[in-house]
Order: structure tokens, then sequence, then C-alpha cells
């Protein structure tokens, strides 16, 4: 191995250059405006000539077959170039209007969907689950997968009052950041972990267990004469850290397990201010396959907004209009006494006003 | 007068060997450490380039479980051989 | 297809309009044991509605502390495919952007050192090789790199920045988030690769205030375009819209919310002193609004999710930044926010927590930036003010 070339460290990307359409350098940083032809199909016009985008969906969790054909497309109608969206959208960038049509009749056979644009729903950003992470209460790619096969027809179309963004994380971490989206759906644990006691002493440090938990509700403990830790219930918030220590401490609790559902948050400083999301849901079980109490919740919340805001009322602005009663009235939703925050700062969230509407 | 970085490396080495099993050291707490005994005689830039020697010859390695560590090598928990 | 593949839980998931990642993985398990057995333990998961995977923290490339997820299985004997099953994370390219070739040759490299899955991308915008052997990563991380690519952050270190497409196909664009991306993402490969900070740092560039990258949501850094002279009006372009039909009146400015613009016939006004650059009449009428000429970006730092204290937005650090090639005015401020974090934050201390824990003024002072109303909402509303300056008896003069 060592004979064959120097060992390269610190290289960092490719400049980006070379990977950016003749059509898009030439117009770089002249962009005029943007037309949306077609759910998924928009138009960029500069001083060079017109680019045409065409948005695909992606599962984000992809095999090398599954780019294989996406290449081939992009060679085929897009001169070879392409890019992915924050929301992992594959996105072909044409310099040729012609090739939209044929390139859309391709994807299809594909079994894929263009759209996701404007006030639609895009593609659904989130987190491994059961495919890859160790603390997953939940799985990603199949919830996604289920929420997104009956949300499908508001992909390809822009008939929302907004665009309506979504997201998942399997569990607290909330690696996909889901704490600003307009629904999220997020994993949650509801016991903490549960200590193997026979082999914690062998297979774990016991300082670094202690150390590792971020609330400080792990201590040493001894049973029968060998070093174990027990953890401080009331003070577990089910984050995982101390499993990622030690394999001896699992988190997964099958019965307990689940998805819990958020609504309202903001990006984008269009009109309101960004904006966090806000608990609706705190517990639906884990139902896999399909989930679907999960995808009939989302659906519900989906609908009672779309027959409900204002054109460009995004989700939180709309609730923020008619307020949290009208929205759990509305959406039948039952509030309880999880909903009232008890964490840092709770008092904020409290009524102190008399703005109520009865 | 600077500290020569094999020096450092060193000692660095010796805190992270006796810390060992007890607590996961970062690269900061090394430099702080170094700083602390040394003051002026030791910048950032020495002590990041010792913790790089020690790293690259194989004496430790970085470990993340929550953070990152410099440890000394050694066969983890989770693994599967 | 495999014969010993069964799957009835997964097999649901191969139906219905959204495209399946089950068949895709498919697509593979008759080649790859990884696949097959991904599947398999996968199956397992949705039968028994829990994870099977332990966290791995050791592994890795020679000389690098982050770049690489270790993952092994918690049921080696029953999948064997995916006893190992680590993560590669690769440098994002700015805005995506690539050629069919140049990701052909990740995809034969993936192919042959790994499981021949891929997110595309991960949630930090790293394109994530998923699922090798721990003898494999070093071989995987040399062909790479021969091929111009390099390892990704992980662990407290700098992840790679991430950029909105940016001038590159937007004409919102305040400035180039492809170049300050690439240059970032070069300057700091050391402090990407080899982890020293507290605790994880992202930089997320969105090139306007409509922030396609969630750098106000997501990132410890958020560079985000903005502008602060007059939005650009085309008068035609006003009146050809009006004249189409859109409710001008209504969706736009209605919807202003300083109520900065006014409608009079097929014309309007903007009040510009009292614009707050949301965006939003300019994304309703892109033909005829664009942002002002005078551009460049604020800077907002502390985004993160809930762990430890409680998710977080990110807050206004510099109003107002020109941003120009070589960036030398964003290198400062890094290195010089990266040296307080570095020398007082504690362990698993994001920096927007460390703020908040030391408090925005002690910051501002421990970086060297004046505190300026542009950083608040409001004013402090308690009266807990500990004063610094004071008038002392005998004539000591001011403290």
């Amino acid at each position: 191995m060592a004979t064959e070339v120097e060992r390269k460290t610190d290289i960092g990307p490719p400049h980006y250059e070379k990977f950016l359409h003749p059509l898009v350098k030439e117009n770089y940083g002249k962009w005029e405006y943007h037309e949306t032809l077609a759910p998924g199909v928009l138009m960029h016009h500069g001083p060079a000539g017109d680019l045409y985008t065409v948005r695909v969906s992606s599962p984000r969790l992809v095999s090398i077959n599954f780019l294989n054909n996406i290449l081939d497309l992009a060679d085929k109608y897009a001169d070879g170039y392409l890019r992915f969206t924050s929301r992992n959208n594959v996105e072909f960038l044409l310099a040729n209007k012609d090739n939209i049509e044929p390139l859309k009749k391709e994807i299809s056979e594909l079994g894929l969907l263009v759209g996701g644009t404007n006030n639609a729903i895009s593609n659904i950003v989130h987190t491994q689950g059961w495919v890859h992470c160790h603390s997953a209460a939940t799985d990603a790619s199949g919830l996604v997968k289920s929420v997104m096969d009956e949300l499908a027809e508001y992909f390809t179309s822009q008939k929302l009052p907004a665009k309506l963004r979504i997201a998942v994380a399997c569990c607290l971490n909330m690696c996909g950041a889901v704490h600003a989206s307009d629904i999220a759906i997020l994993g949650v644990h509801r016991t903490p972990p549960k200590i193997d006691n026979a082999t914690l002493p062998n297979l774990c440090e016991i300082p670094t267990t202690v150390a590792s938990c971020p609330n400080n509700a792990i201590r040493p403990t001894s049973i029968e004469g060998k070093t174990t830790v027990k953890v401080d219930e009331d003070k577990c918030m089910y984050c995982g850290n101390c499993y990622t220590v030690c394999p001896a401490m699992p988190l997964a609790d099958p019965l307990n397990d689940g998805v819990s559902i958020w609504v309202g948050g903001k990006i984008c400083n269009a009109r309101s201010e960004p904006m966090f999301t806000k608990l609706a849901i705190p517990y639906l079980p884990n139902n896999p396959p399909r989930w679907p109490e999960v995808t009939g919740a989302v659906k519900n919340i989906v609908e009672i907004y779309a027959a409900n805001a204002k054109p460009y009322e995004r989700v939180g602005e709309w609730i923020n209009r008619i307020g949290w009663p009208k929205f759990f009235d509305l959406t039948g939703i039952e509030f309880t006494k999880y909903h009232l925050d008890d964490f840092r700062h709770a008092g904020t969230t409290y009524r102190r006003s008399l703005h109520n509407r009865y | 007068m600077a500290i020569p970085v094999e020096q450092l490396a060193d000692e660095m080495y010796e805190i992270i060997k006796e810390s060992a099993g007890v607590k996961k050291l970062k690269g900061g707490d090394l430099t702080k450490a170094m700083v602390a005994k040394y003051g002026d005689e030791v910048s950032r830039a020495d002590a990041k380039a010792a913790i790089r020697m020690l790293i690259d010859s194989g004496r430790c390695v970085y470990g993340y479980f929550g953070g990152s560590s410099i440890e000394l090598p050694h066969s983890e928990a989770a693994e599967n051989k | 297809m495999a014969d010993d593949l069964k799957t009835p839980l997964l097999d649901e998931l191969e139906k219905g309009p959204w495209p399946s990642f089950v068949k895709d993985i498919k697509s593979l398990a008759g080649k790859k044991e990884m696949a097959k057995d991904l599947l398999r333990q996968l199956e397992k998961s949705y039968e028994d509605k829990r994870g099977y995977w332990k966290h791995g923290g050791l592994v890795g490339v020679m000389g690098y502390g982050g770049g690489v997820i270790g993952r092994y299985s918690a049921l080696p004997e029953e999948f064997p495919g995916v006893s190992h099953f680590h993560t590669l994370r690769i440098n994002q390219t700015s805005g995506w952007f690539y050629t069919a070739d140049a990701l052909r040759e990740i995809l034969n490299i993936w192919e042959e050192h790994g499981s021949g899955l891929l997110n595309v991308h991960g949630s930090t915008g790293d394109l994530v090789l998923l699922g090798t052997r721990t003898e494999e990563l070093e071989p995987t991380f040399r062909a790479l790199t021969e091929k111009g690519w390099d390892l990704g952050g992980s662990g407290s270190d700098l992840r790679t920045p991430s950029c909105c497409v940016g001038p590159g196909r937007c004409e919102y664009a305040c400035y180039d988030t492809l170049s300050l991306a690439y240059n970032l993402t070069h300057a700091y490969q050391d402090e990407l690769h080899r982890p020293m900070f507290n605790y994880k740092y992202k930089i997320k560039m969105s090139g306007c205030p409509n922030d396609c990258t969630a750098a106000i949501a997501r990132s410890d850094m958020g560079i985000i375009g903005i502008w602060k002279d007059d939005i650009q009006v085309k008068p035609d372009a006003v009146a050809e819209y009006v004249d189409s039909g859109l409710d001008v009146q209504g969706l736009v400015v209605e919807n202003c919310p300083t109520g900065c613009i006014e409608l009079d016939g097929n014309e309007i006004k903007i009040d510009n002193s009292n614009c707050v650059k949301c965006m939003h009449c300019i994304n309703v009428m892109p033909k005829a609004l664009s942002p002002g000429k005078e551009r460049g970006a604020a800077i907002t730092l502390g985004a993160k999710a809930p762990i430890v204290e409680g998710a977080l937005f990110g807050s206004v650090i510099i109003p107002f930044m020109k941003l120009e090639e070589p960036f030398e005015e964003v290198h400062d401020l890094i290195e010089r926010i990266w040296e307080f974090w570095d020398e007082h934050g504690t362990n698993r201390e994001r920096i927007g927590e460390f703020i908040e824990r030391v408090s925005l003024a002690t910051f501002l002072e421990g970086i060297g930036e004046k505190p300026l109303p542009q950083m608040i909402k409001a004013p402090r509303d308690n009266p807990y003010v500990f004063y610094e300056e004071y008038y002392a008896e005998e004539g000591e003069g001011e403290k």
C-alpha cells in the first residue's frame, strides 16, 4: 500500500466552478428574475439566456443505482450538470427548454415525482432512524415514505396557501433540527435507559459514563460488590448520550417509544419573524410499517390549514391569527397538561393578557 | 523561551496516560494544562502541533463520545470484532 | 433478488407514489451483503419497534478526529453483513452543484469500498457514504482524496460550511455564498479535521433573508445576506403585475410587516427607512422588485437543537458586514469568536449556550465588538444592572 501514491490530507472539497453549467457561469451573479412554469419547473432569466430547473423527489437515503439513473438523465438532458437542494431534492439544470417534457417523462418512468416548488410540500428533511442511528426512537425513512405517500399530491401541485415544510427527527437530539418547521414529526423516548448490571462493569468506564450525562443524572453505585451506575429518573431527558458511551445502557423501549407532532415553526423572515415549532400532539404510537396514526394526524393538520389559512400565511402565521384554542378546536386535537411548558422560561408561554377569543 | 513541541507532546502524553479510564481529555484541556504550567512559553499553535504529533505518530487517537477527546489507543465497548 | 430476503413489513413501503428507499436498497441486495443485512436488520426493527445499532467512537482515518461515524450492529451474529456499518462524511461542494462525471467517480469508489448506499445529503449538508467496515475506511479515504474529495467534520469540530445556491442561480443573493463557503472550508481544514473546540461549530450561509439553508435555526454561525439601501423597483413590471390581476394591495401591501408600502393605481411607494428586509414583497413580485445595491450580510450566532438547554435561534451579532473576497473580515471575526469560546467555554457547550451563560455583554467585550440596538428585540425589563462605572467618595474618581 505504502508504495503507491503519497497520502493526501486536508485538500478540502473541489472548487465549485468546475461543477457549474456554462449558462450558470455566464449568468453568475447577474440573474434578473425567475418564473415558475409548472410545479417543479423553474425558469431563471439572466442576460446570457434562460436556465430551466426541473426539481425531483428523492428519498435522500439512496443507492448508487438510484444516482446512476439520475446521472444518466443529467447527461442526456442537462449537459451533465445537476445539483441538490437543501431539502434533498434533485435539480436538473437545462439550457434547452425542449428537454423539459422528455426529461419529465423519463423521471416519471423511474417512479419519481416532479414538484416541491412554491406553495407545495417540499421533500421532508429527516434523520437516520433505525437505518443507522443508535439512539433513534423511531424510523425516519419509513415515516417519511408513509407521510409523503399520503401527501404526494401536495408535492406535485402548488395548491396550498403557502409553502409547507415538514421535518422528521428520530429523537430529541434532533439531527434534523425540526424545531423550526411548519410541521415536525419527532421521535420520543419516554423512559430512562435500562441498565444491564451484568455487563456494564466489564463493558463501560464508570467515570466516563457518569460524565456523559448532560444533566448529572447518572451516579456510580455498587451492586453485589461490582461498581455500576444508577440513573436519577427525574433528571433524565432521554438524550441517549450515556448509551453513546456505554452500550450497556440501552434507551430503546418498544413499549413506550413513539412519535410527537409539532406545528407552526418557520425559518424565513418573510412577513413574520422566524418561529419555533410548538407541541401539537404529545404522543402517538410507533406503528410500522405505515404509522397510520402519524400520517393521519399530519394529513388532518395539512387539510385544516389548507382550508382555513389566507394566501401566503404559513402554518404558524395562521395559528397566530386564529389563536391556539381555535387551532385545537378546528383540528380536533386534544389539549393536555403536556402542552404546558415546564422547562426554562416556561412562564413566557403563559397567557399574560386577556386577548382570548371566545 | 518557547518549550519545544516534542517536550509538550511528551508531557501531554503523560497527562493522557494518567487520566485514561478516569476522565476524557479534549484538545483544549491539554492546551490549558500546558499554558497553566509554562505560561507565555507555550503558544496555542505549539500546543496544537504537539497534539498533532501525538495523533500522527499513533501514540494517541481521537475519540468521540458526545464530545471529542484525545485518548490512548484502545478497543471500544461497542466494537464487533 | 436474494431468495433468503424475507421482509414483509418493509415490502409495504414499496407501494405508493413517493419514491421507495426499500425498493432502492433491494436493488443492491443481490450483490451487496451489507445492503441485504441492512434490510434484514431493519425488518427486525420494524417487527420489534426498536433500533439495533451501537455507537462507535474511535474509528476514523489516520490523523483525523472527524468525518467518520462509527456504527456497529447490536446483533452481529444475526446480521454479519452490518456488523460494521460506519459512515463517512464527504465535504459538500458549494451549493451542492455536481457534474455527472464527478459524482460517478464517488459512486464507483463507494461501490468498491462500501455498501453502495448514500445520503444525498446529510443533515449538515455533507455527502454521506453510509455503511462500511473499519478496514475499508483508510482505502476509501485514499481513493476519495485521489479524486479530489476530502472528509467533512464530526465531533467537537467545525462542520463543512454549507451554503445556498446563491449567485449560481438566484437573483436574491446579496453576496457570493458559494465563494465564501469554499473559502471558509479551505481556510479552516485543520479545525474541520482535528477537533479542538468545546463542541461542534456549524456555519451556514444564505444569500438573503429567505434563509434557504436555515442558518438562523441550524447554525452556530449564520451568515445571511441583506442590503442596506432601497429596494430596487421596476415601475413597468409593477404595473404589469397590477394589470395581470395580481391583488397587490391584498397580497403584498397588506402583508408588509411594517406597513411601509403604498399602492397608488399601478404604482407602489416604499418607505425604505422602515423596511425590515423581510423579502415578502420581493418574493411575490420577483420581476418588479429586487434587493438594494448596497449588499452584504448580517451575522448571527448561537442556533442549535434542544439538547441540553433547549433549542435556540441565532441572534444578530453583526447587523451588517460587506462581504468581498478574500473575506478577511469574516476570518478575523471567526477567529476572535473561537479564541474567546475556546478559552472560556465548557465541555460540550455550544456557542449559543455559552453566550447565554456568560451574557451577551461579556461575550461582546470578549470578542471586541460594541453593543448595538440591532442586536436585541428590546432592552432589559429588569432593574438588576451591575454598574461598572460609579463615583467614589474622597475624590478617587471613577472606578
